[in-house]
């Protein structure tokens, strides 16, 4: 709990400091750098319920109990570098760390034992790219995006005792609020992003080879060089 | 009807203690002080078929079916262990005579015992050199695929029987009732190993389940198995529990697969587990007979509740989930 606050403390702090220039337009042309970091959140990803069965002497089957299993909400940080490699589009590489947890709801046991959450907790890991398309802007200093990528997820169990890989796809939009900006110099520019993405997820820590789609959303903070 | 509700194992008592290393009951022998578990050092295991004393099912037929059920055991996949039918003979098992060999007798005094599975072990080594199975003619049997009302199958006893020939011990994955006067009924079982058949009529354990598949890959495994184990302790009043029944359910899969403490430590080791996410459910021995599973010497607890652990257990890849402790209140 304690990561995501900070980042959340620094998001606020960026967006607190005085802004003395901003010009309707930033520089946009191909080759400015851009890097940010901020507070990631990944809605649950449910992965699956399973009953533990007996066989019954006519070869039906006698339910002992039921499990339900989930990856919690991520709380996280994530980063990422962008290069403008076209007016309107950036290419980006980001990262991204977590540590959800795998919950599993066990209950309806057939002699009574009392319900129970079995949990283990994860670490979780991405690294990949993306591209981010800019729209028009919505007013001077509010430029609206649409943004894609895939990477790779790697999911460690707690006491690092197995570590899963898989890849991870996601599609969204969002807007970036710049503070300050300015069409030429080194320093460029520097603002806030927000997103809002569908991250589809696949292996890892799930049960299955199927995608499992979650909700996500980021702030964090960018400087344009 | 509850006359016919148990198998033992004639020889149980001859060799002595379940194994108390790893998963499953396994049967050991102790020789020279050490703990050596009763297993086929060569394979194929020989097996003859004896011509005599068959009642309700012909020669052939129970040929037949002690062949499928043979060879049910040897397509587990994850397992060496091969078997090989070498023959009819006239002897009967039981007898010292170098063959294993399955057979019909009478033996009405054996008013709860359908089959039971004998052994002979090399002294010096270990080794096991023979092991005949019995099935008792006290009782009604058939072949038919689809089974016959108030007969019992021959191939689902066999299968038990088979694992036992093995070296399996008894697994306590089943629900039972008390029969008034007496005896237990089975409601559920999830491994042919459990103690208790299914009523007559009942083909349901012609299968084999989780349980018995990691029981005979645990004895016989293939080289370069990717399986893993769950270690751990169970405490009652933080005192070692002797004789609890802990379950490993794969949450991804369903497959049940269960171990007992069998350390006076309280240590448990499920192995031969498919690496994955499990709970782990431990209950008290209370659906059969304790007898069915440790020698009589051994005082098991069960005056504990059935509990499950708060760690989702994570099984790696050919390796170990490291220590899980599970803590249970009595009742």
């Amino acid at each position: 709990m304690r990561r995501p606050a900070a980042i959340a403390l620094l998001t606020l702090f960026v967006c607190s400091l005085p802004v003395r220039a901003a010009l309707a337009q930033p520089a946009t042309g191909p080759g400015r750098f851009e890097v940010s970091i901020g507070s990631l959140w990944i809605g649950h990803q449910p992965l699956g319920a399973a009953d533990a069965n007996e066989t019954t002497p006519s070869g039906g089957q006698l339910k002992i109990f039921t499990t339900s299993s989930e990856l919690t909400t991520v709380f996280g940080v994530e980063g990422r570098a962008a290069v403008r490699v076209l007016p309107s589009l950036e290419v980006e590489f980001e990262g991204s760390y977590g540590h959800p947890e795998l919950r599993v709801a066990i209950s309806g046991d057939s002699e009574g034992a009392a319900a129970v959450t079995a949990v283990d907790t994860v670490q979780q890991f991405t690294i990949g790219g993306g591209a981010v398309w800019y729209l028009p802007p919505l007013t001077p200093r509010l430029s609206p995006f649409i943004t894609g990528g895939v990477g790779q997820l790697r999911q460690m169990h707690q006491d690092r005792i197995s570590l899963q890989t898989g890849f991870y796809y996601q599609i969204g939009g969002g807007v970036k609020y710049f503070f300050f900006s300015r069409p030429s110099g080194f320093f460029n520019a520097f603002g806030v992003r927000a997103d809002a993405r569908v991250l589809v997820r696949t292996n890892g820590v799930a049960f299955d080879d199927d995608g499992h789609a979650s909700p996500a959303a980021g702030v964090s903070a960018f400087v344009r060089f | 009807m509850r006359r016919w509700t148990a198998r033992v194992i004639a020889a149980l008592l001859l060799i002595g203690q379940p194994e108390p290393a790893l998963a499953y009951l396994k049967f050991g022998v102790t020789i020279g002080g050490r703990q050596i578990t009763l297993k086929w050092a060569d394979t194929p295991v020989r097996y003859s078929v004896s011509t005599q004393g068959a009642t309700d099912v012909s020669v052939a037929d129970f040929q037949a079916a002690v062949g499928r059920a043979f060879a049910t055991w040897q397509g587990v996949a994850t397992s060496t262990i091969t078997y090989q039918f070498a023959g009819l003979t006239a002897a009967l098992p039981g007898r010292d005579d170098g063959l294993s060999t399955l057979g019909f007798e009478r033996r009405p005094e054996l008013d709860r015992v359908l089959a039971a599975t004998s052994f002979l072990v090399d002294r010096t080594t270990g080794a096991l050199v023979e092991s005949d199975i019995f099935f008792n003619t006290a009782f009604p049997w058939s072949v038919a695929p689809g089974g016959v009302a108030d007969r019992f199958d021959l191939e689902s006893v066999a299968l038990h029987e088979i694992g036992h020939m093995s070296g399996l011990g008894h697994s306590a994955l089943g629900e039972t009732e008390a029969r008034e006067g007496g005896g237990r009924r089975v409601l559920a079982a999830e491994a042919v190993m459990f103690p208790i058949a299914f009523s007559p009529g009942s083909v349901a354990a012609r299968t084999l389940k989780a349980d018995d598949i990691a029981g005979i890959t645990d004895l016989y495994p293939v080289t370069g198995s990717t399986a893993g184990s769950i270690s751990g302790r169970v405490t009652k009043d933080g005192q070692p529990l002797f004789g609890a029944h802990v379950v490993a359910f794969n949450v991804a899969n369903g497959a049940m697969i269960g171990s007992f403490t069998l350390g006076s430590d309280g240590r448990f080791s499920v192995g031969s587990l498919s690496p994955g996410v499990y709970v782990l459910r431990v209950e008290p021995l209370d659906d059969a007979e304790i007898d069915s599973f440790f020698d009589s010497s051994r005082t098991v607890d069960i005056d504990f509740r059935v509990t499950f652990s708060d760690r989702a257990v994570v099984v790696p890849i050919a390796g170990d989930s490291g220590e899980i402790g599970v803590q249970v209140d009595r009742k």
